[in-house]
């Protein structure tokens, strides 16, 4: 009668703690998800203000199409990308068109001293600081609910249970590792 | 100890010192049932209540009252504004909380608000003035952090649980006191009851301080964690420390709200007093704090401070 007792104290112990844990794991997504609607968030923003730049560059540089053209190709791009690595690389490909209609742009006085074209510039740098915010946070999750499905015991059920590894934000050629080294595994 | 390790283990003690506050309460509870009148140990639980429900309504207001904090207009201050964004934005904050400004010289910061949505960050003018981008981003983070690890919320509760627990307290040492007649029991509860109701409210005081401690110690690592430069917090606090001007506002009831200690000045090593000192203090000394953020992110803090032009003047050029 005992060992009766033993056993179904232990499964009692055992389904509490499997319980706990797929609780946390199903927290951990959701961070990851709002993780990356915040970067999704930017990105579009980017996206938005971009054909609005380039209108007002090409009011002052209007025979410069090779970079308008780029620029609004990296845009697009940008736009149709959906999964993390993808959007980072096309989201580098737009810093590096902008960084180029911005080049085009110093050589007109006009245009750099124009209202409507600081305020653009401006809310441009805004949109890549958030981005690089929104970036730190949803790596920093992924990092978490990677670590997490990766451990023990869950590594073994993860997958059958529908978790499976997120990407991190970060560009194929990316040198740099995600910055997550100080929010690696912290509890959220 | 990573700063992961700080986190948990500030957020473990914190709850025992929670813990501590309800049975502090409830130990109350039932010495004023014990000896006296059921009637009035119930009578003072519902006063209590009722008084801890109103403040716990009132504290959004009163908080800005107190430390007169006023909004910034739509327009103003966009460049700070976009600062708190952003690091709102690296927190993982749903909604980035909402910028007030105090009018004062010393430098400093507080964070506000029952919930992440309503809550509140309190800039002083001279914090502009004093602090360059990267080390106002940190302070930022620091409260940032206040309002995500739900420090507001938990540190109002813990004021309002020291004021219900001092209110408590003081009707039943009035009621022994006066109240001779209805008093139950011998001699010796009587004398036991009346060093509980005089201990009661310096315990909850003591813990009300040490919860606001662990606080900001767990607020420093979150900020370092945020911005992923526990650097720019260290060197933050180091220029808050050796900045000596005290807010003109404050006072001992909103000390616990602010970056740095508004009121006292933690300097000098007065070896074995100091520990003691520091009990009532609601802020750990700065030192402590900086060693802890160096022994996370595994770098010495140089003794002088960056020649970075402070975020005012950034704000000036626009």
């Amino acid at each position: 009668m005992l060992w009766l007792w033993i056993l179904l104290g232990a499964l009692v112990a055992l389904s509490i703690v499997f319980v706990l844990g797929y609780n946390r794991l199903v927290r951990l997504r959701n961070e990851v998800d709002t993780g990356w609607a915040n970067i999704d968030v930017q990105l579009e923003r980017r996206a938005d203000l971009i054909p609005n730049l380039v209108e007002t560059v090409k009011a002052y540089a209007a025979h410069e199409r090779g970079v308008f053209e780029e620029v609004t190709r990296a845009r697009a791009a940008l736009l149709r990308a959906a999964a993390p690595g993808a959007a980072a690389e096309a989201n580098e490909n737009v810093t590096a068109a902008l960084g180029r209609l911005f080049a085009v742009a110093e050589a007109y006085p006009e245009l750099r001293a124009s209202e409507n074209f600081l305020r653009l510039q401006e809310d441009l740098t805004d949109t890549e600081d958030k981005i690089s915010a929104a970036r730190r946070y949803y790596n920093a999750t992924v990092m978490r609910f990677n670590t997490a499905i990766q451990s023990l015991p869950w590594v073994l059920v993860a997958r059958p249970l529908g978790f499976h590894q997120r990407d991190f934000f970060s560009a194929q050629g990316d040198t740099e590792v995600p910055d997550v080294s100080f929010a690696a595994g912290a509890p959220s | 100890m990573t700063l992961q390790e700080q986190i948990r283990g500030n957020r473990l003690r914190s709850s025992i010192v929670v813990a501590g506050f309800a049975l502090l309460l409830l130990l109350l509870a039932g010495l004023v049932t014990l000896v006296l009148d059921v009637s009035l140990g119930v009578a003072a639980l519902v006063l209590a209540v009722l008084y801890g429900v109103f403040a716990l309504a009132q504290s959004r207001s009163l908080v800005a009252r107190m430390t007169g904090a006023r909004e910034v207009a739509a327009g103003e201050l966009q460049p700070l504004r976009r600062l708190l964004e952003n690091v709102s934005i690296a927190a993982g904050l749903p909604v980035t909380p909402e910028l007030r400004m105090v009018n004062d010289p010393a430098p400093n910061a507080f964070a506000a608000g029952l919930r992440p949505e309503k809550s509140y960050v309190g800039v002083t003018t001279g914090l502009l003035e004093t602090m360059p981008k990267r080390e106002l981003e940190a302070v930022l983070a620091h409260e940032v952090a206040h309002i995500r690890n739900r420090d507001t919320y938990l540190m109002t509760m813990a004021v309002v649980f020291a004021g219900v627990i001092a209110l408590v307290a003081d009707i039943g040492f009035r009621a022994i006191a006066y109240g001779g007649r209805s008093r139950r029991g011998g001699a010796l509860l009587a004398v036991l009851a009346i060093v509980g109701f005089l201990l009661a409210p310096f315990a909850a005081l003591l813990l009300r301080l040490s919860l606001s401690r662990r606080r900001e110690l767990l607020a420093d690592a979150s900020a370092a964690e945020i911005l992923n430069d526990p650097e720019a917090m260290a060197l933050a606090l180091q220029r808050l420390e050796l900045d000596t001007t005290t807010v003109r506002y404050a006072d001992a009831s909103t000390a616990h709200l602010w970056v740095e200690s508004p009121t006292e000045r933690v300097g000098t090593d007065r070896g074995g007093m100091l520990e003691f000192e520091s009990w009532f203090n609601t802020h750990p000394p700065t030192r402590t704090r900086i060693a802890a953020l160096e022994s996370a992110g595994g770098f010495r803090l140089s003794e002088r401070l960056s020649a970075d032009p402070p975020f005012a003047s950034e704000l000036l050029s626009r």
